[in-house]
């Protein structure tokens, strides 16, 4: 495995006007790491995974993904990354089968191949309906086929947003064992969760970031010091108790 | 609840312009002024006729056929357009305890801006009478503008509930095409029929009654121009005033009946059907044949946009409407320039190619990213260079636009209408060359003015008003290159000039799509985070076109 982290990020800069959605981000993310990146609504997460996937350019700072430079070597780095965004990236009016193959020739795999993969993981993810259109499909059918795609190029690094929304118990289950087995063959894994208990379940390593700063980072025993759920130290850190009880008309 | 409504739209529409930023804002501004300059225009001229004291016999006689001809198209300009013009989106409405009456009045009033055009001409007639004192002048402050009011809201509520009804016919599955076919023909049948001789001494006669018929007092239009002119023969004006009032109130009866069936109607449900890919290995073996000549991934992009644009109800009409509508609506032109030699009858199916050509626009290349939505991001993640995807994107609306010709092509040849080989070869040749240009300018507007597009409405949530407005602009620039070498061969009435003339026009054409194309990526990689936010963003309360 080479030397360099999968994700270093150094002093991570984007603002919309005058406010700072991430400011003077630091991360380094080993390779073969099951990584999670957790924080409040709008602390800057998605941007975040925005800016590594190069949707949205850095205001400044710096970011290397797998030892290669972002924007430079854009393409190269694309080619080994596998996403699961917070919106949407399926094509409603293709069936699963019709996107996964696509999928896997934008990745430049041979249509048979992509197709080959296509089927299997359609199997796999128990989107048997083959026929059916994507704008058919529940939300939790759309993150099984959004994860089922981002695999089909076998990739090095995964970029997720909130894979596991809206996924039942048993699609969660499936999601997470593929993607623990993914790390135990050296591939890298970013996620962001609000389920405070699968990353707590699944991550070597978490970073809290709120208002754009990282506030906690460390390995999982680190962060709860033995005693505390990382559900108790999430809450402690980025602050909690809002009082609800002062308005007097919802009693 | 109504106000709420309102500025609920108007901040969401407020949030959408600040995004655009301020040469957006000035481009929908341009677009306004030139646009309602235009209607203004006619409204002075048409103001200035109905004041004309000596016209009175004219004005009597023409009067009730320009309130036919408002009518017309006030009802039929947004099938024309495949543009349905702003509705309430009513999924986003339904779940707040507000009066259904109250839903109903906010969409009357949406459909004011559908056809403002129409109230400044009324306008402007209605002014000229005033002046005029063949018509008894200014006595008639009270009788014009009342029946202009109830004409105007005649028009309205009878266009909301039109709207309403064949939103939902449109909406039902294998129907849909079947529908707008039938809508489009009953419009043009008696014309039609006139002009190509069946029934033709009937319908001749028929049609040289079009005035009398139209000065009706007992029709809408008729009754609203008796009013306005104050004429005494036949009805008495009051008459003519309850005339209308009663088919005002029957087109709000009608309104109110399609609009509360609206209310219940299941779209999805209606939708669901056709959402379903079915086996077709004939249809697949087509989707394919990019592959044998186009390499991955550019192959896999155009073959994604064929399967999804034909499984897209909105393009497939606007497809239908394309060879359809333009056949019938010139139809009538070729059969009597068989006599005339008209420069339209010569060039029919040239004609109504480059009229399938704009109409195309809005659904494939004037707004290419727009079925896509947020998934469009899916082109910026992969490794793939954004021009491929752009180039993926022509190539795509470049086939349909072929098959659209040939469809034309066909169907003129089956109605036996005369067209050579030639005269093929000439549509696809021109058209060809126009799309180069309007590709062109396509791929600048797609990532400069990008809006998410509804693939299951058939209206609402279209390309940006900016878009269409850029591309209504820039269309006779684009067909000017194409115009010259018509008017060369009409000059000097020969073909091997008319052909060096396309062949400048071709050149020209692939240069300026090149440049088009360098400052189309060079926008999305620089706009890539507002094309995006954009794409993925929600709409207001209300569905604008």
């Amino acid at each position: 495995m080479p030397d360099t982290p999968a994700i270093a990020v150094h002093d991570l800069r984007k603002l919309y006007g005058d406010k700072a959605a991430v400011d003077s981000l630091n991360l380094n993310v080993p390779r073969g790491c099951f990584f999670g990146f957790l924080g409040p609504n709008g602390a800057g997460k998605s941007t975040t995974i925005r800016m590594l996937t190069g949707l949205v350019p850095p205001s400044s700072g710096s970011i290397e993904l797998l030892g290669m430079p972002l924007p430079d070597r854009e393409l190269e780095i694309k080619q080994r990354i596998g996403l699961v965004p917070d919106e949407s990236l399926l094509f409603d009016r293709l069936t699963g089968a019709e996107f996964l193959e696509f999928v896997g020739r934008m990745y430049g795999l041979p249509r048979p191949v992509a197709r080959e993969r296509a089927q299997s993981l359609l199997d796999l993810f128990e989107l048997r309906e083959k026929r059916k259109l994507i704008a058919e499909y529940s939300k939790g059918m759309r993150k099984r086929l959004a994860m089922a795609a981002s695999l089909i190029h076998h990739p090095d690094l995964f970029l997720m947003d909130e894979p596991f929304e809206g996924v039942d118990a048993v699609g969660a289950r499936l999601m997470k064992d593929i993607l623990l087995d993914q790390v135990r063959r050296g591939a890298t894994i970013f996620l962001t969760s609000h389920v405070l208990e699968v990353v707590e379940r699944l991550c070597d390593r978490v970073a809290i970031i709120d208002k754009g700063k990282i506030v906690r980072e460390g390995s999982m025993d680190e962060l709860r010091g033995g005693t505390e759920s990382l559900e108790d130290v999430f809450v402690r850190v980025v602050g909690a108790g809002r009082e609800f009880h002062e308005l007097e008309w919802l009693k | 609840m109504i106000r709420a409504i309102l500025r609920a739209q108007w901040l969401s529409m407020r949030i959408f312009r600040l995004a655009s930023g301020r040469r957006g804002a000035m481009f929908s501004a341009i677009v306004a002024v030139l646009w309602y300059g235009f209607w203004t225009f006619l409204a002075v001229v048409a103001e200035e006729l109905t004041a004309a004291r000596g016209l009175r016999a004219q004005i009597e006689t023409w009067l009730p056929a320009g309130m036919l001809g408002v009518f017309a198209y006030w009802q039929l300009a947004p099938l024309a357009s495949a543009t349905m013009g702003a509705s309430l989106d009513l999924r986003k409405l339904l779940v707040y305890p507000v009066p259904r009456r109250s839903l109903f009045l906010v969409e009357i009033l949406l459909r004011i801006a559908t056809c403002a055009e129409l109230l400044l001409l009324l306008t402007g007639a209605a002014i000229g009478l005033l002046r005029n004192p063949a018509f008894g002048g200014w006595r008639g402050l009270a009788r014009v503008p009342l029946a202009v009011v109830l004409f105007a809201a005649f028009n309205l509520m009878l266009a909301a509930g039109l709207r309403n009804l064949i939103e939902r016919l449109l909406s039902r599955k294998g129907i849909r095409e079947a529908i707008a076919l039938l809508l489009m023909l009953v419009g043009v049948l008696p014309r039609l029929l006139m002009v190509t001789g069946f029934g033709g001494a009937l319908w001749a006669r028929r049609m040289q009654h079009v005035f009398p018929t139209a000065a009706n007092p007992f029709w809408p239009w008729g009754a609203a121009a008796h009013c306005m002119l104050g004429l005494s023969t036949g009805v008495r004006p009051v008459t003519a005033a309850a005339v209308l009032a009663a088919w005002t109130a029957a087109a709000y009866l009608f309104g109110r009946w399609q609009f509360m069936r609206g209310l219940r109607f299941d779209f999805q449900a209606a939708q669901a059907t056709v959402a379903s890919a079915k086996a077709r290995p004939f249809a697949e073996r087509l989707y394919r044949l990019p592959s044998l000549v186009l390499p991955d991934p550019l192959c896999a992009m155009v073959e994604k946009e064929l399967r999804s644009l034909v499984r897209t109800p909105r393009f497939r009409l606007v497809f239908v409407m394309g060879f359809s509508f333009g056949l019938v609506v010139w139809l009538p032109m070729i059969l009597r320039g068989r006599v005339t030699h008209s420069a339209v009858s010569g060039n029919f199916l040239a004609v109504v190619s480059l009229y399938a050509l704009f109409l195309l626009a809005q659904v494939t290349y004037g707004n290419a990213f727009g079925f896509d939505g947020s998934a469009a991001q899916l082109y910026f993640l992969a490794p793939v260079a954004i021009w491929r995807a752009l180039a993926a994107k022509n190539i795509a609306a470049a086939i349909f636009i072929f098959l659209e010709i040939a469809a034309v092509a066909a169907a003129c040849t089956l109605l036996r209408l005369g067209i050579s080989s030639g005269q093929i070869g000439e549509a696809f040749l021109v058209t060809g060359i126009a799309a180069l240009y309007l590709l062109g300018i396509g791929n600048l507007s797609s990532v400069n003015y990008p809006r998410p597009m509804s693939a299951q409405r058939v209206s609402g949530g279209g390309s940006a008003g900016r878009t269409q407005g850029v591309l209504f602009l820039l269309y006779p620039v684009a067909l000017l290159p194409v115009f010259l070498a018509y008017l060369a061969r009409y000059a000097f009435d020969n073909q091997a000039v008319f052909y060096a003339v396309l062949a400048c026009a071709a050149a020209l054409g692939v240069a300026i799509y090149w440049m088009a194309m360098e400052s189309a990526v060079s926008a999305a990689r620089s706009r890539r985070e507002a094309i995006l936010a954009e794409l993925s963003r929600g709409e207001g309360p209300m569905l604008a076109e």
